[in-house]
């Protein structure tokens, strides 16, 4: 339970600081690719350089995480089609004004938007899951002699 | 009250406000923040496991940005959309099958590049992964042929 509300809790505070620096704001977005606004590039900077000191401190161990927890901040691993990967993440960036963070902060702010791009991106990452799934599934599923449907049964 | 709440934040202290946060959340459980890990979560029993921190983080983004409209006097239902209003289009039509079909590459993408603008474009950068910086230069070449492209045949 505690474990429930400290995760809520943070995710409120990061919701609450996309709002504040105006990250759900669709002209940021749209005034930053046409190079007319460049306050959330200012805000992605800022916050790349001041994360990079504490993210170092963490790694390198001079500073613990609290009650000597685990430390599970690593380099995400690089595979050749991320460059085309991340292309089409900026095309629904550009076309929404929105990622997955701020889309679920304009939730929060009653933006409709928000919820349209949010049921938006479910089906997307349901998507790529299913097409990810089959092979592995029925594999896993062959190993283990399970012919029930309910391996593949879509978890939403 | 009214300067936290109300007036928007400038972009350094914004951007240390989130750079904070992610130190913050990384001293306090050890977890690097992550949003589209959580919509994989919500999407698949499998990675939520036996440790759905990240839905759980991501149900609480909405929260608090309601819990601010709160304090700041809101929040008020609205569908508008500034610029590509103002520019390209005004059909309701066009506007929700556009935020819908964008929500989807998002989705896919994100996935597919194993991270999306926190997870990688922030957290990843900071650290100076390879994977990182190349999905975030991904992000910025869409994001920028894509709105020029946009504005240009709408204008």
């Amino acid at each position: 339970m505690t474990r429930i509300l400290s995760f809520l809790s943070l995710g409120a505070l990061f919701g609450f600081l996309l709002t504040r620096a105006e990250a759900t704001e669709y002209n940021r977005i749209a005034g930053m690719f046409l190079f007319k606004d460049m306050h959330l590039a200012g805000v992605m900077g800022v916050a790349i350089a001041v994360a990079a000191i504490g993210l170092r401190l963490l790694k390198s161990g001079t500073v613990k995480p609290l009650g000597n927890k685990k430390l599970d901040v690593q380099k995400k691993p690089y595979h050749k089609y991320q460059f085309v990967a991340g292309i089409t993440f900026g095309v629904g960036w550009a076309l929404t004004g929105a990622c997955p963070g701020t889309a679920l902060a304009q939730v929060g702010q009653l933006k409709v938007q928000g919820i349209v791009v949010t049921l938006g991106i479910l089906t997307g990452v349901f998507a790529y899951l299913k097409q990810q799934k089959p092979p592995q599934t029925a594999e896993g599923a062959a190993q283990l002699g399970d012919h029930s449907p309910v391996a593949e049964a879509p978890a939403l | 009250m009214e300067q936290i709440f109300e007036t928007p934040w400038p972009f350094w202290l914004s951007g240390a406000g989130i750079g904070l946060f992610v130190i913050l959340l990384a001293w306090l459980s050890g977890k690097p923040l992550g949003v589209s890990g959580g919509f994989a979560q919500a999407c698949d029993a499998k990675q939520r496991g036996k440790d759905p921190w990240k839905l759980i983080f991501a149900f609480g983004i909405p929260l608090g940005a309601f819990l601010g409209a709160l304090a700041a006097g809101g929040p008020n239902w609205t569908y508008e959309l500034g610029f590509f209003e103002s520019e390209i289009s005004q059909s309701l039509a066009v506007k929700t099958g556009m935020l819908f079909i964008g929500g989807l590459c998002i989705g896919y993408g994100a996935r597919w590049a194993g991270g999306c603008t926190s997870g990688h474009a922030i957290v990843g950068v900071a650290q100076g992964a390879k994977s990182s910086l190349i999905v975030t230069a991904g992000f910025m070449a869409g994001g920028v042929l894509v709105t020029q492209a946009l504005y240009w045949l709408g204008a």
